[in-house]
């Protein structure tokens, strides 16, 4: 495969073929060209009303039709809706919480703090029951509200959590009748639960600051004690993905001759007016609230959890909710192309949106210095807290990476931790560790993943996102 | 023919992803240890013990692949809302319009079945149900 420097660590795919556009691929040392997920990038590039560029982020991995840390934005009359774009686990995506505390501040605690966390928010496969099993009404209200549900019942650091979300903690045009029975059968009861795999859920303390004047507005300090939630729509979003691929797969080459001719199947897609197009942004735009509803519900159980272990009041654990970013999703936007605002759908697959600084669409008290971007890295290294920047909103849609990316398979993983305790090598370090399987724990460990660093330092250096703070983990819950 | 747990499989090498070979002597053979793949996966082998029985179709298609994924997504499906687990499947009926499966269950236990595995999806991706050799491959991959 063919690529060519632009600059930095930015490559391009050129534009050949039955290809609408170039890949951009920004990556951590030259890209090897014979990478699976370049070619993924190729072909997104062929989606019906795709603009500018396929764009693949440093974290870039193989995915299922669009790769990991892929990003493409479609025209929104014209263009191609694509689940592929988004992924299964709708709105997978990190929230951070800050508090009043320092590290040194729960030290003593640390292990009573991570056993109650493991014993109130639900973890692992299977998890459920986080709270009551929700009736069909009360589902129905999660889908159109997202994360304001969850506030109004309490469950809340403070009460503007919502408004220092990404788009407030739902989007708009959510249509809960396009979320099939099946699916609502899968979320009815997993609201406020973690999940498995690589979702966690980590009590870190600020290691460095980077940039104090961003640092400032977004209320972070250095040892100040943080906690990241990393989770998703869990099955309800699953299902919502199945069940749309499976629809349009078959029927590829009903939508014209553009999409009977996409080089892969798993770009399943159809055109974003059509009723099978709206239909998923309805069912896509209700799977991403229950998302963002299921990461305040655990908000909330993670608050009283702090209060219980370490006793006490409310107003000395000052918690607050810094920023909720979405990093598998599509969504209808407006931006600034070859001089001309537009609307377009923008899908972020293990992507995170990165607005600069003066944009709107960004929370009041950030509006100066940009959208946070919150990038974890593995459990046992460090996360990086970005801001968006001017350059994103010109280069990338205003995106920036999502997290370390995988390096290892599940099974190179699981035979470099053979005859190893992770648990006991976390533990070594300082980090308490609480997790469902030991198998979850090596398929994680961290060198099955890029080092996070790397992969925010092409972004810092590209000028897309601006480092702010980086934050080391103190306790890590996995499922 | 009836099999059950456990049952060969092959783990492809995915990054991200966990996907599975099986070989069998038939199709149905074949699609029923893809189906007890998954039901190893999700117990994290762990044992299963058989609770009830149940027989079901599913509609599949355009291939004998693309039947063998949907046969695989019925039993997540139960898994996730039923929290049961295949441990044994005898495949009655398998074509390109889809098939008919006769499989016991068992219960999932979270403290036997720690090291299960987050299944999310079964994906279409490199899906193949096809004749090799002197006998049949099957191949899915599985969104974790």
């Amino acid at each position: 495969m063919q690529l060519r420097r632009i600059e930095g660590d930015l490559w391009e795919l050129p534009r050949e073929g039955r290809m609408k556009v170039p890949g951009r691929v920004y990556s951590v040392g030259p890209p090897a060209p014979d990478d699976p997920a370049l070619e993924q990038v190729r072909n997104v590039a062929h989606l019906p009303g795709i603009l500018r560029f396929s764009l693949a982020m440093p974290d870039i991995h193989w995915g299922y039709g669009f790769p990991i840390g892929g990003v493409a934005a479609v025209d929104a009359d014209e263009g191609a809706v694509s689940p592929g774009g988004v992924g299964y686990d709708i709105n997978c995506g990190v929230r951070l919480v800050t508090t009043g505390l320092d590290a040194d501040d729960i030290r003593p605690r640390l292990h009573a703090l991570a056993a109650q966390l493991y014993r109130d928010i639900p973890t692992g496969v299977g998890a459920s029951r986080a709270i009551p099993k929700l009736s069909e009404r009360e589902l129905e209200e999660v889908l159109v509200q997202g994360a304001g549900w969850a506030v109004r019942r309490g469950f809340r650091a403070a009460s503007d959590d919502a408004e220092r979300c990404e788009e407030g903690g739902r989007l708009a045009g959510a249509d809960p009748a396009a979320v099939s029975a099946r699916a609502h059968q899968r979320g009815a009861d997993q609201l406020g639960t973690l999940g498995s795999g690589n979702h966690f859920l980590e009590v870190d303390r600020v290691a460095e600051i980077h940039a104090p004047d961003a640092a400032e507005a977004f209320g972070l300090r250095p040892e100040q004690v943080v906690v990241q939630i990393h989770s998703g729509s869990r099955g309800l979003g699953y299902q919502v993905c199945d069940e749309t691929l499976a629809a349009l797969t078959p029927r590829l080459g009903a939508f014209g001759a553009d999409y009977a001719a996409l080089p892969d199947r798993q770009l399943a897609c159809a055109p974003v007016g059509s009723a099978e197009g709206r239909r998923y942004l309805g069912a896509m735009q209700a799977a991403a609230n229950f998302a963002w509803a299921n990461r305040q519900v655990m908000t909330g159980l993670a608050v009283r959890a702090f209060l219980h272990a370490l006793d006490l009041p409310d107003r000395v654990l000052g918690a607050r909710v810094l920023y909720d970013v979405c990093h598998n999703v599509a969504k209808l936007e407006e931006h600034q192309i070859d001089g001309e605002r537009r609307r377009v759908l923008v899908h972020r697959k293990g992507a995170t949106r990165a607005f600069g600084p003066g944009d709107e669409r960004v929370p009041e008290p950030y509006r100066s210095v940009g959208q946070p971007v919150l990038i974890p890295g593995d459990m046992g290294r460090y996360s990086y807290v970005l801001a968006g920047t001017a350059r994103a909103m010109a280069d990338t849609f205003g995106s920036s990476c999502h997290g370390a990316g995988r390096l290892l398979s599940r099974g190179e993983a699981l035979r470099r931790a053979k005859g190893r305790s992770i648990a006991r090598e976390l533990t070594a370090r300082g980090i308490e560790i609480l997790a469902r399987g030991k198998k979850t724990l090596a398929e994680e460990m961290s060198e099955a993943y890029k080092d996070v660093a790397q992969v925010v330092a092409v972004m810092a250096g590209a000028g897309i996102s601006r480092l702010v703070a980086r934050l080391e983990p103190l306790a890590v819950i996995k499922g | 023919m009836r099999l059950a747990l456990p049952q060969p499989f092959e783990d492809l090498e995915h990054t991200a992803d966990m996907g599975v070979r099986v070989r069998g002597a038939t199709a149905g053979e074949a699609i029923a240890r893809l189906a007890l793949a998954l039901g190893a996966l999700l117990a994290g082998g762990g044992p299963v013990a058989p609770e009830r029985e149940v027989r079901f179709a599913v509609q599949g298609g355009p291939d004998l692949a693309g039947t063998a994924v949907a046969l695989l997504r019925e039993l997540l499906f139960r898994f996730a809302t039923e929290r049961v687990i295949p441990c044994a499947v005898e495949v009655l009926r398998a074509d390109e319009g889809g098939a008919e499966a006769v499989v016991a269950l068992g219960r999932h236990d979270p403290e036997q079945h720690a090291e299960g595995l987050d299944v999310k999806a079964v994906t279409w991706h490199t899906a193949r149900l096809e004749p090799e050799g002197d006998g049949w491959v099957g191949q899915v991959v599985l969104d974790v």
